[in-house]
């Protein structure tokens, strides 16, 4: 069964945008976004008169499936279990769509299959496409795991005198896959424009020897972006792509932190069931397929008027004896 | 400055008999601007920066530097020069400068005749190419005001003229003081901008009041520093005009630089920031949020240690421009009993705003000004007409000062078309936050300016300053900011900033949590649960009851550019820190690599100088005096020191701190020679 993460808009849900530095990973706006919203629709399911509930809960609202059937806060669509319940009343964006900048980017996961990217990449866009009740997005933006700029390595030499690692055929080969669904989706209208992200010089000059569908994008994680090497910046200029600043983490969602979301620990959900069949939930071996972020900028006024994720897991159920 | 319309401006006594026709004009005409403009919907961000600048001489054989009272043959200059390249001529003087696309940047006169204000010749948007153009165009506008003036003269940004009003020949050409409209006797009436505007304004204010402004800055006690100190420059001995017996009758205060007139406050420089709003509403948020950022702005930009020669024992100018206008009477200010005017007033028409005025399901009652004088028959104008209380209460405040400058020919017909009596009472309530209404066209949306902030010595520090603040108007529209604390707190703060190093030394009240709770949501299947909107709409929280008290603590401004590393005793979130919910705004926005490494080196500047890692310009500047060989320890800023300090502050203008001798490096690096990493900066000669 694929189960469907939401964070629905996080832009002033308090907490979860502002990164404490230092102390907090880098996805943490996606753990907390993802956390705050169960517990915000888990309230909301709870029937009229019954808020003395809440306030027994630990205050981060954590309430547990013996007292709430998980089903009264989520729901199943086309066999996908929607965590939060998906809300058809959500109105989408509050003005014209050419009003804003729409930027999604779409991360793909480790170890999952390369067969499955391009129908990740459907999923992914059409969920955020039906979330902000648009037909089209301004840029699309790939991360691809395993592929991660180096500035530090970057340094070293000039673009073109390192040899790519040897797993890397592959990779390539699942990336150029990809980035044919990505090409049809800009040719259909669905993404304006489309970029890549953490390509570092060479692999930037491999991709754009092998496809025909020119990213206007690279999006690079730097510590110090006074600090990002000549050569990636020469490469860039000279096909120019516009190299774009970001922060999210290399590993967006592994599958333990996955886990002590849906979980029973003090934190989480409490959909899973527990080690041993202690409490009761969902079994089985769960794994995360991809995560995809969106923001909606007005554009003329550089207010972020949205931003959410989705993430997307799979949950191999044990056959019943 | 305003409006500078031509015609017979009236004498006070006169003036005042109108007060009361031009407030009701102003009344009419805003009710008129109002109906035009409550709809206006749709703006798009635009914002602009004002630089102001003193005009120095150098007299280099003689070792000396005064102000040039040049000010209108240089407006003259540039004025020939911009309307010749309008036409399409060739202008020698910006041939060499002109920069391709960008309209030419606008020139201003300022009450002070040493004085020049420069804006962008066109709005700013948001786009990031925006953000980084305005450096290039504050320098390129510093290179076209040097370009109109004489050799040996300099358009440079300190606060203040470090010997203004000495005994000695500090100004060129030279004037004697006590002139008639001044009538001070430190300053020539010929220190003010000749435009009849100016000198009526200083001359009511001063009738008005019934003596001189009285403006007492206490004096930075060194070690060698006679104590008490009575200010020496004081002559006790004038018989000229009536108002030469205000120092006889205690004006001048033990143990501080006195001053008496008006040009000593409204000659000072600041950096200010307009911005457009979407709409009204919006525009009204804006001027409440950041209202409480104010003071810590203000003490963060700190750049004015010195008055009249000495040094003072404070690191802004605002009370002093405060004091400088102060036109109350004795009634008024609380000596005598009311008598003859209206009401007690506890602040002066240029001061930290007193109201609060957005719509704002998270503004509480409690916020308020409790001291806050409204005039009620004004109040009820307006509510009649249809404004709601908030916005009402505000202008009826706005409206309780006489208008100062009054011209006669405007009293003849009301032009409901016009804004000229409405801006007269406006423009001359000089608060921290101003809400400004859109022009009689329409044009220009509702807009909200930034008053607070210091000018600073170089172009790359005004950028960092002017970007900084944008970036934060953007953080607390999309992260719905609550910086709310209640009025009184921020007009402490506006006290505390004062304080010498108050930037690493004093606390502030700040709020301690300005992140909003998560929406209560609605349920899958349709009702939202408790009392909330509907999910149509962001639902808001129900108005919170705790404590007012429990909303805020005393923070460092540390803690506030930066972030608390724990909670305050009464929270239990720590304060995020201003700087890193902008990075958090631009995390999630498309910004590339090389707009973001100019950013962080203005948030670089910000978070130093928050942190004392980088000095402001008020330390460097005590640290320049007390270093320098003239010095005897004794408060004493000489005219040989002022004329290296304006030559050091000439050179950091141009090198930022990486010219040979590294000089003023303590404010933008850590160690002398560091360099910043910047694309083709390389030392600086």
């Amino acid at each position: 069964m694929k189960l469907r993460l939401s964070t629905s808009n996080i832009i002033n849900g308090g907490t979860s945008i502002v990164r404490r530095p230092a102390s907090e990973k880098s996805n943490v706006e996606l753990v907390n976004g993802l956390r705050s919203n169960f517990t915000a629709s888990m309230q909301a399911s709870i029937p009229a008169g019954n808020g003395d509930i809440l306030d027994a809960a630990d205050g981060k609202g954590a309430i547990k499936n013996a007292v709430l059937p998980s089903t009264s806060w989520t729901n199943v669509d086309n066999g996908r279990l929607n965590v939060p319940a998906n809300n058809p009343d959500d109105p989408g964006l509050a003005e014209e769509r050419s009003e804003y900048d729409i930027t999604v980017k779409f991360f793909l996961l480790p170890k999952t299959r390369f067969s499955d990217w391009r129908r990740h990449l459907q999923d992914a866009t059409s969920a955020v496409l039906q979330e902000l009740r648009v037909d089209s997005v301004d840029l699309l933006i790939i991360s691809f795991p395993g592929v991660s700029f180096d500035a530090d390595s970057e340094e070293v030499g000039e673009c073109g005198s390192n040899q790519i690692q040897a797993s890397e055929p592959e990779l390539l080969d699942a990336i150029l896959d990809v980035w044919n669904t990505v090409a049809t989706l800009q040719a259909n209208g669905v993404a304006l424009n489309t970029g890549v992200a953490e390509f570092g010089c060479e692999r930037l000059k491999e991709f754009l020897s092998k496809t025909s569908h020119r990213p206007m994008v690279n999006q690079i994680n730097v510590r110090d972006a006074c600090e990002v090497p000549q050569s990636i910046m020469e490469l860039a200029k000279q096909e120019r792509i516009e190299l774009l600043t970001h922060n999210d983490c290399a590993n967006i969602l592994p599958q333990g932190t996955l886990r002590d979301l849906l979980g029973d620990g003090p934190n989480g959900a409490g959909l899973l069931a527990g080690p041993n069949a202690q409490t009761k939930g969902l079994e089985g071996d769960l794994s995360p397929e991809w995560v995809v972020k969106y923001t909606a900028v007005v554009r003329d006024r550089g207010v972020i008027e949205h931003k959410g994720y989705f993430a997307s897991a799979d949950l191999l159920q044990k056959p019943t004896v | 400055m305003g409006l500078l319309a031509l015609g017979t401006p009236l004498e006070w006594r006169d003036a005042k008999k109108a007060a009361d026709q031009v407030r009701q004009w102003g009344i009419e005409q805003l009710l008129a601007i109002w109906r035009r403009a409550k709809g206006k919907e749709r703006d798009v961000l635009r914002w602009g920066d004002e630089i102001e600048y003193l005009v120095v001489a150098y007299e280099y054989q003689q070792r000396k530097v005064k102000l040039s009272l040049r000010q209108a043959d240089i407006l003259d200059a540039l004025a020939k020069d911009v309307a010749l390249q309008k036409q399409g001529g060739c202008v020698p003087e910006l041939q060499n400068i002109a920069r391709e696309g960008e309209p030419l940047p606008t020139f201003h006169p300022e009450f002070g005749r040493f004085m020049l204000e420069a804006t962008p010749g066109k709005p700013w948007g948001i786009g990031f190419k925006d953000l980084l153009d305005v450096e290039p165009n504050m320098k390129w506008r510093r290179t076209i005001a040097k370009e109109h003036m004489e050799p040996n003269e300099y358009p440079i940004t300190l606060t203040t003229f470090p010997r203004l009003g000495t005994r000695d020949d500090f100004i060129t050409p030279y004037y004697p003081p006590s002139g008639d409209r001044l009538r001070s006797q430190f300053l020539p009436d010929e220190i003010a901008n000749p435009h009849i505007r100016f000198p009526t304004l200083a001359a009511n204010i001063r009738a008005r009041r019934g003596r001189k402004v009285a403006i007492n800055v206490p004096i930075f006690q060194d070690e060698h520093t006679a104590m008490p100190f009575q200010d020496p420059t004081v002559d006790y001995d004038l018989h000229k005009w009536p108002e030469d017996d205000d120092v006889r009758n205690g004006a001048a205060k033990e143990d501080h630089i006195y001053m008496d007139a008006m040009a000593f406050g409204m000659g000072s420089c600041c950096l200010q920031i307009t911005f457009q709003a979407k709409n009204i509403i919006e525009g009204r948020k804006l001027y409440d949020q950041l209202s409480p950022l104010g003071p810590i702005l203000l003490a963060l930009t700190a750049a004015t240690p010195i008055y009249k020669g000495f040094l003072a024992d404070t690191d802004v100018r605002w009370n002093q421009i405060s004091r400088a206008v102060d036109d109350r009477t004795p009634e008024e200010l609380g000596e005598k009993p009311l008598h003859n005017d209206r009401w007690r007033l506890p602040k002066s028409r240029y001061a930290s705003n007193s109201t609060y005025i957005s719509q704002d399901p998270r503004l509480r009652k409690e916020y308020m000004d409790p001291e806050l004088v409204v005039d009620e028959g004004i109040k009820q104008r307006l509510m009649d007409e249809g404004m709601d209380d908030l916005l009402a209460t505000h202008f009826a405040h706005l409206f309780i000062r006489d208008p100062i400058v009054i011209f006669g020919e405007d009293l003849k017909e009301l032009d409901l078309s016009k804004t000229d009596h409405f801006e007269n009472l406006q423009s001359t309530n000089w608060q921290h936050m101003r809400f400004k209404p859109p022009p009689p066209d329409n044009s220009i949306g509702w807009r909200v300016e930034f008053r607070p902030m210091e000018i600073q010595i170089t172009d790359f520090e005004n950028a960092a300053f002017s970007v900084f603040i944008v970036l934060v108007t953007r953080a607390i529209l999309s992260f719905d900011l609550n910086f709310y604390i209640p009025i009184p707190r921020t007009t402490e703060n506006m006290e505390t900033a004062h304080a010498r190093d108050a930037v690493l030394n004093e606390k502030f009240y700040f709020r301690n949590d300005p992140l909003p709770p998560r929406p209560a949501k609605a349920s899958a299947n349709g009702h939202a649960s408790g009392n909330t909107t509907p999910a149509a709409q962001p639902s808001r929280p129900a108005t919170p009851t705790g404590p007012v008290e429990d909303e805020y603590s005393l923070m460092t401004i540390d803690e506030i550019i930066n972030g608390q590393s724990s909670p305050s005793e009464n929270s239990t979130k720590p304060f995020p820190g201003l700087v890193p919910l902008v990075e958090s705004y631009l995390n999630s926005m498309n910004v590339d690599v090389q707009t973001r490494c100019d950013l962080a080196r203005y948030l670089d500047l910000i978070r130093k100088r928050a942190n004392g890692r980088y000095w402001t310009a008020a330390k460097w500047i005590r640290h320049f005096v007390r270093g320098h060989g003239e010095y005897q320890g004794d408060s004493v800023v000489s005219e040989r020191t002022t004329y290296d300090l304006c030559m050091a502050v000439e050179e950091m203008t141009r090198c930022e701190g990486r010219s040979g001798e590294g000089v003023g490096w303590e404010m933008f690096m850590e160690n002398k020679g560091m360099t910043r990493k910047r694309k083709g900066e390389s030392a600086c000669g």
